[in-house]
């Protein structure tokens, strides 16, 4: 799997999505869209990647930006795994 | 085949440990299988999926041991008092108290955390051991950050300016001041031993049984967990690694099951353990 697919398999595992992920695009709003995306799904969704793809997030990367679409999410963990 | 089960108090560390043995009521055993439990809340909502699998590896054929570790469950000591040497101590005392049960095969069963804590306790025992990890947490760094960052969900998406985060957490526990996360008093001396920990075994190991979980439509291990599975086999370590079908039960808001990674774990442990080959098996 490539990471845009695994990052959207986590945010639907993570998210209890059952689905939906799948469909979303780079332009899918995510913070603020999706309801069940609140902080502490935040920390859940950092946590899934952290478990996931090995690398380690600092507090100075957590940012809304990067949670505001599936493009800049998709995007942030491309540069975390050196894509 | 008929279950016995015994709850007794193990004495460890100048406390008891409260256990629970389930093994079969006739025959020899199998193997004995020590559980090493996962870390704080993970282990509350995991104790169902172990009881259930402890319960069918009894079934059988083998003797299981569940213990509480000091300061969690219902241990003696506080949770504040719990050092990561204290419960390595803890595993060893279980493994002994088995030991004197016969030649049966050891097995330490680490979930999650627990993975940790049983990599360390192979350095420490006198004999070989196989290891069965349940989504086993690969560095205890990580797993601090992770903890840590409970306390600061809601801090988490904050734009500018001051907010808390882990580093200033990590910067009271480094002044000697516990951090309280959740209801766990975390004292300094416990965050470095889980900061200190990785999955880093003994060399004389015989196998490892290694399995996931994940709720997608293909079960797979993820990319850090086949990194650190790759490196055990080039190091010599025979290993089992598989993925199921299933709810993060350790993690879930409501109470889950899993009962295909139960099913792995049996057949797994059914196999026989010294063959010495590495392979992946789709145990369904």
């Amino acid at each position: 799997m490539d990471t845009r697919a695994e990052t959207l398999a986590i945010l639907d595992e993570v998210l209890g999505l059952k689905g939906r992920a799948a469909r979303f695009v780079d332009a899918t709003p995510l913070l603020g869209a999706v309801p069940e995306l609140d902080s502490m799904a935040v920390v859940s969704v950092l946590t899934a990647f952290e478990d996931r793809f090995g690398f380690e997030i600092d507090d100075d990367e957590i940012d809304g930006a990067t949670f505001a679409t599936v493009g800049s999410l998709v995007a942030f963990v491309r540069g975390k795994r050196g894509d | 085949m008929g279950l016995r089960q015994e709850v007794f108090h193990l004495a460890a560390g100048g406390g008891e440990r409260l256990c629970i043995w389930r093994a079969p009521e006739h025959g020899a055993l199998r193997g004995v299988v020590v559980h090493v439990p996962a870390f704080a809340e993970e282990m509350n909502k995991s104790r169902p999926m172990v009881a259930l699998a402890a319960r069918r590896l009894a079934a059988s054929g083998f003797g299981v041991l569940e213990i509480d570790l000091l300061g969690c469950g219902d241990s003696t000591g506080d949770f504040a008092d719990a050092t990561f040497d204290a419960w390595i101590d803890d595993i060893v005392a279980a493994v002994r108290w088995a030991r004197e049960l016969g030649d049966a095969s050891i097995w330490l069963w680490g979930a999650r955390a627990g993975a940790l804590l049983a990599a360390a306790a192979t350095h420490r025992l006198a004999e070989a051991a196989s290891v069965l990890l349940w989504q086993p947490v690969l560095a205890g760094r990580v797993m601090l950050s992770q903890f840590l960052r409970l306390k600061l969900a809601a801090d988490v998406l904050a734009g500018d300016g001051e907010r808390a985060g882990t580093r200033q957490l990590r910067e009271e526990l480094a002044r000697g001041s516990a951090v309280d996360i959740a209801g766990y008093r975390l004292t300094p001396v416990l965050a470095a031993g889980i900061e200190a920990a990785a999955l880093a075994f003994a060399p004389t190991v015989r196998r490892v049984v290694w399995l996931e979980v994940s709720a997608g439509a293909q079960p797979a291990l993820g990319p850090a967990a086949l990194t650190a599975v790759a490196a055990l086999r080039d190091a010599g370590t025979p290993v089992l690694a598989a993925a199921l079908g299933g709810p993060g039960f350790w993690q879930t808001v409501e109470i889950e099951m899993c009962p295909a990674l139960v099913d792995a774990t049996v057949a797994a442990l059914m196999e026989s353990p010294h063959d010495g080959v590495s392979r992946d098996t789709v145990l369904r």
